[in-house]
């Protein structure tokens, strides 16, 4: 086993059945202690060109140099850590936000404060055979968040740039 | 001139004619440029292309790209996609996260991913299944009203629908067709490709990143280079065959690999080694000819406090640039690197690698107890160029960009309120500029504009096609 | 030849040079796959007829019978240091305008540019004895070259006659100078109304960002514009990949490739001006492209997603955020590109591998949250599948995993070095790679991809020029001065 660390280990009568992912350009060629995300066993590993050259062997009571980006648990319908779970997943620094998703923002206004259709679903605007009009006739179609919108106004949270 | 010698006529004098001249000569240059390109009124000039229509069968950037160019610049150019699906771009945002909705009425939950963005701007979008035998007609009436289409299906395939040039050349002499891919006529024909594709495959990444020496990997481009890149090659195509077609009424067929782009703009990659046998390797954020002239890593960031990670960490890189002697001599006091001066006084000795990794590892050394901002303030105070990396929140509040109008809002007819980057920032033009009108539409938004208004295709056939999914 | 056995002594870098040049070891080394093995490949896909015609019809080397798209048209290019105008000027003149190259009596300095500094691998002219830098030769295609001194009063008048022939004028010089010389595009167009005239720079020639020169009168070259344009920022790999300082930054392309987009979007820009002109106007205008901001329109979604909701892109070194698989990652011998992201082509990419990687298949086909095309492009699901793909990569080399995803008619490829490429077996049937037999001597250069054409292909007629080589032929054309007066002239300094 390389590249991932299937975790075996018997915690509470059950194996622990955990996939640590190490990750490619990360673990590549690497030396050095890490752990499962979910028992927090902690392994030696020494991988040369992605080969697991020696280990995973387990090291009790020692602390992980790094720690997977991902886990999941196959056998318990792909359960998941991800990146960032305090104790179990190192974080990953380099994101677009201080928040991370993974799926889609529900966003009705731009960062200025004027509406965009950025979340779903929206109703029926179409004609015949998808058809479109040049035209988001907001008032009609969303009046919530028209309504939003004039609030924000009021609040002189819309801004020009 | 005029009839007698005697007579002055202002024509025929050197200098500005009017008053109005006199001012637009007198005028500072920078003044006059504003004037003259006057960002924000656009729409008040007319455009380039007014005219073209092009037929875009197209996916992904690259070839979109080729048509997008065209939109900007003023064509009708109408966008044809598969019914209800669309565009496989339109399934691609950055992490998941980020979509505008809806993708068409009948799928309400699902949005078209920000990977969309910039590569279909102004077109018009049909829904058409083509290789059903009774649209195959309808796209023949659409060839007949066109100037051109570009393409981008495996070789054979619409010639095998009795779409490829050979054909359509014979209802319209006329017609310029493009063919998009990755590789072309030749042993891997068939090979698919992407922009990814391009970059790996033609030796773009094997000089792109930092060398082994640094720690590095070959390195991807953070955007679909290759992909942009070759559409706006096929663009150029284009437009050259419309002039040629404009003396002789001919079109002809571009069949363009998009692999091939990379080795063109390559520079001396390529004659280097077809004449020295030497593969050139990755230089990371130095210039392999000058020096100095390189990105340096600062020791803190301008914003520790900042929120956002990009902010946080991230702003701490610098680009310097003094590869002329005084100005090299000018970034040696200024950093206390004086020795450096005295052993690599000539542009040629600084310029070696071992020079090179030397010198840039002392910048760092010296930038190392300070931010972004203090290294970049120290050496443009010494008169030396210098600027931040700046990363997008930075780009959107640089005022130069908003001054000049290359970064805007727009009000999307019907989307809202999106930021964009793109047709107004390619280049501006006196008298007939580009123009982002929309940025993009669903699947078939058009389709009754362009069946039944262009082609006079009744509405009940129309709506009969959309329910087989013809359409 | 390659079997002849030589004595060579060899005792420095020098000494080896010379076994390298062309005529010692020619390109290619082993011959482009013959015509019959390609028909083959046709015929396979039953696309045997289709094969040919685009054989017949779009050869690269039929290329050189036929037309030239943009013949009859003049281009002026003059500028220093950059690469965006000379790529501008070198694309029409490509196209077949007739290009006319201008610079000061001493050259441009981008002639003195070597890698590294080497001068050993510069070129040097047969004739003249003339050393050139190979990033010059490389865009000095099919252009004229004629020197002129623009800051002497003489020059300028020269250089407003050249001007009065010209369909297209490129500037690459900074912000306003051939303004300030009374030759900008104001004064120009005053006596030529006709004429396109184009400046390509850094970030702009006006606003409060504008191109700056050092103090001492350095100019800002390429990178400063994928630094001020949020590309740097966004290429490159995290510090989650690799360490920072030791390839986890911000990275600069391989290339000056903002010049080079400003350059293509210079030469579009400039047609579209002259067709508005010829189809409807007759008037020229004043175009003005910018590497930063050219780029801007390619820069994907990168700027307008920060106004959507605030997210600054990060790095993601080879690993692409919007689609998966996109990417490359390590395998035995290098680094291997897999790509497919709709359904059809994931599961058969995910075929592909578990036949020798079945746990592959499980973890990956199985996992419900990954059989959604737009959810497997979240960051996590790039870790998990593209963790397991790099397991199976390490044990086979590039060639091998090319083999077996094409197989899948998968679209991936190796990353290929230089000399891989031009070895390629594909590249050099095509061919993408080709030769030139130059001023100075035989050299390897990538053909334009413009070049496969039915009616009127692109094409490269030569490469490099002398300093100046034209200065008799142009001025005697365009300006009626004979030899004894461009003599005079150059003994002024004003040629």
């Amino acid at each position: 086993m390389a590249d991932v660390i299937w975790c075996k280990k018997v915690v509470g009568g059950k194996p622990c059945n955990t996939v640590n992912y190490l990750d490619p350009y990360c673990f590549w060629n690497w030396e050095g202690k890490t752990n499962c995300a979910e028992c927090g066993t902690v392994y030696y590993i020494y991988m040369i060109q992605g080969h697991m050259y020696r280990g995973p062997d387990e090291k009790p009571g020692e602390k992980p140099d790094m720690s997977p980006l991902y886990a999941d648990k196959p056998l318990e319908g792909y359960t998941y850590y991800l990146p960032g779970v305090k104790g179990r997943t190192r974080p990953y620094e380099c994101l677009p936000r201080h928040i991370y998703l993974g799926r889609a923002d529900m966003v009705k206004f731009s960062i200025r404060g004027k509406p965009v259709r950025g979340w779903r679903p929206q109703p029926p605007s179409g004609g015949l055979a998808g058809q479109f009009p040049y035209k988001w006739d907001i008032k009609k179609l969303s009046p919530e968040v028209w309504a939003e919108y004039q609030e924000k106004r009021k609040k002189g949270e819309v801004k020009e740039w | 001139m005029a009839k007698d010698p005697r007579e002055t006529r202002i024509e025929d004098l050197p200098g500005p004619k009017s008053p109005g001249e006199l001012e637009e000569m007198k005028m500072p240059y920078e003044e006059y440029c504003r004037k003259a390109f006057d960002p924000g009124n656009e729409w008040a000039k007319p455009e380039a292309l007014k005219g073209i229509r092009w037929l875009s069968c197209t996916m992904y950037i690259f070839t979109p790209h080729s048509a997008a160019n065209l939109a900007e610049l003023g064509a009708d150019v109408i966008k044809i996609e598969i019914p209800r699906m669309g565009d496989a771009m339109r399934h691609t945002s950055p992490f998941n996260e980020a979509y505008l909705y809806p993708l068409h009425d009948t799928r309400p939950m699902t949005g078209t991913g920000f990977g969309f963005l910039n590569a279909n701007s102004n077109e018009r979008f049909l829904s058409m299944d083509y290789h059903i035998p009774e649209m195959v007609d309808v796209f023949y009436r659409l060839v007949k009203m066109s100037d051109g289409l570009t393409e981008l299906y495996r070789p054979g395939t619409l010639d095998r629908w009795k779409m490829s040039y050979r054909y359509l050349q014979e209802m319209n002499p006329r017609f310029i067709y493009v063919w998009g891919g990755g590789f072309g006529y030749g042993p891997k024909v068939f090979g698919g490709s992407y922009d990814i594709l391009g970059q790996a495959h033609a030796g773009l990444a094997s000089i792109t990143g930092m060398h082994e020496y640094m720690g590095g990997h070959p390195l991807k481009h953070s955007n679909w280079c290759i992909d942009w890149a070759s559409g706006t090659m096929i663009t150029h195509g284009i437009l050259a065959a419309i002039h040629w077609r404009r003396k002789t009424g001919l079109g002809t067929m571009i069949e363009f690999s998009q692999v091939q782009t990379p080795t063109r703009i390559s520079g001396y990659t390529f004659p280097l080694y077809g004449r020295f046998g030497i593969v050139r390797q990755r230089w990371g954020n130095w210039d392999t000819q000058l020096c100095v002239h390189g990105i340096i890593l600062c020791g803190k960031s301008d914003f520790p406090d900042a929120q956002n990670p990009q902010d946080k960490f991230d702003a701490r890189y610098v680009m310097v640039s003094a590869f002329n002697d005084p100005d090299f001599k000018e970034l040696c006091d200024i950093t206390g690197l004086k020795d450096f001066y005295g052993r690599y006084k000539a542009h040629k000795d600084r310029v070696d690698a071992r020079p090179q990794v030397e010198i840039y590892t002392a910048l760092e050394k010296w930038a190392a107890d300070k931010t972004r901002t203090q290294v970049v303030k120290t050496l443009t105070d010494a008169g030396i160029l210098a600027a931040p990396v700046m990363n997008d929140r930075e780009v959107y509040e640089c005022k130069h960009y908003r001054e000049r109008g290359t970064l805007r809002w727009l009000d999307d007819p019907l989307y809202g309120d999106v930021l964009v980057a793109s047709g107004h920032s390619v280049g501006m033009m006196t008298k007939t500029p580009r123009r982002t009108n929309w940025i993009w539409r669903p699947v078939g938004a058009d389709n009754v504009g362009i069946y039944r208004d262009l082609l006079g295709i009744p509405l009940s056939k129309i709506e009969e096609w959309y329910n087989k999914a013809w359409i | 030849m390659a079997n002849e056995k030589r004595e060579v002594e060899i005792k420095s870098r020098a000494d080896t040079l010379p076994l390298t040049s062309p005529e010692v070891r020619p390109w290619p080394v082993t011959p482009p796959p013959p015509p019959e093995e390609v028909t083959k490949v046709y015929e396979k896909r039953k696309a045997g007829e289709f094969g040919k015609w685009c054989e017949d019809n779009l050869r690269f080397e039929k290329g050189f019978g036929k037309a030239e798209a943009l013949q009859g048209f003049k281009v002026l290019d003059i500028g220093l240091w950059r690469m965006g105008h000379k790529f501008a000027s070198s694309l029409l003149g490509e196209a077949g305008a007739e290009v006319i190259c201008i610079e000061p009596p001493g050259g441009d300095p981008l002639r003195k540019l070597t890698p590294f500094g080497r001068e050993e691998y510069m070129l040097t002219d047969k004739e003249t004895g003339e050393k050139c830098g190979l990033d010059f030769i490389s865009e000095m295609i099919n252009k004229y070259s004629i020197t002129l001194n623009i800051e002497t009063e003489e020059g300028q008048e020269l250089f407003k006659e050249l001007a009065r022939h010209a369909d297209v004028i490129v500037d690459g010089h900074l912000p306003g100078y051939m303004d300030s010389l009374g030759i900008g595009y104001r004064q120009i167009s005053r006596f030529n109304p006709k004429a396109v005239y184009c400046w390509v720079g850094v970030r702009g020639s006006w606003g409060s960002y504008k191109d700056r020169v050092s103090k001492h009168g350095q100019w800002e070259l390429d990178p400063f514009s994928q630094c001020t344009n949020a590309f740097v920022h966004n290429t490159g790999f995290p510090q989650d990949q690799l360490p920072r300082g030791k390839g986890g930054d911000p990275t600069r392309s391989g290339l000056w490739i903002n010049d080079y987009v400003a350059g293509e979007q210079a030469a579009v820009n400039i047609q579209a001006a002259l067709y508005w002109r010829d189809q409807f106007s007759g008037e020229g205008q004043f175009i003005e492209m910018t590497g930063a901001e050219s780029y801007f329109d390619i820069l994907d979604f990168d700027i307008a997603w920060y106004g959507f909701n605030a997210s600054i892109k990060g790095r993601t070194g080879a690993w692409d955020p919007n689609l998966n698989q996109y990417e490359w990652n390590p395998c035995r011998d290098g680094y291997m590109m897999i790509g497919g992201q709709s359904d059809r082509l994931w599961y058969r990419i995910g075929m592909c591998i578990e036949r020798d990687y079945p746990q592959f298949g499980r973890l990956i086909h199985e996992d419900p949250f990954l059989k959604e095309v737009g959810a497997r492009n979240a960051l996590h699901a790039l870790i998990k599948t593209y963790t397991l793909t790099t397991r199976w990569l390490r044990e086979i080399n590039r060639i091998e995993a090319e083999q077996k995803l094409l197989d899948y008619e998968i679209a991936a490829g190796p990353i290929l070095y230089t000399d891989e490429v031009a070895e390629f077996p594909h590249f050099k049937y095509r061919p993408w790679i080709y030769t030139t037999e130059s001023d100075y001597g035989t050299i390897l250069y990538g053909t334009n991809p413009n070049a496969f054409q039915v009616k009127t292909p692109h094409r490269l007629k030569w490469m490099g020029r002398a300093l100046g080589k034209d200065n008799y032929l142009i001025y005697q054309r365009y300006s009626g001065l004979g030899p004894t007066k461009v003599d005079e002239f150059k003994e002024k300094g004003v040629i």
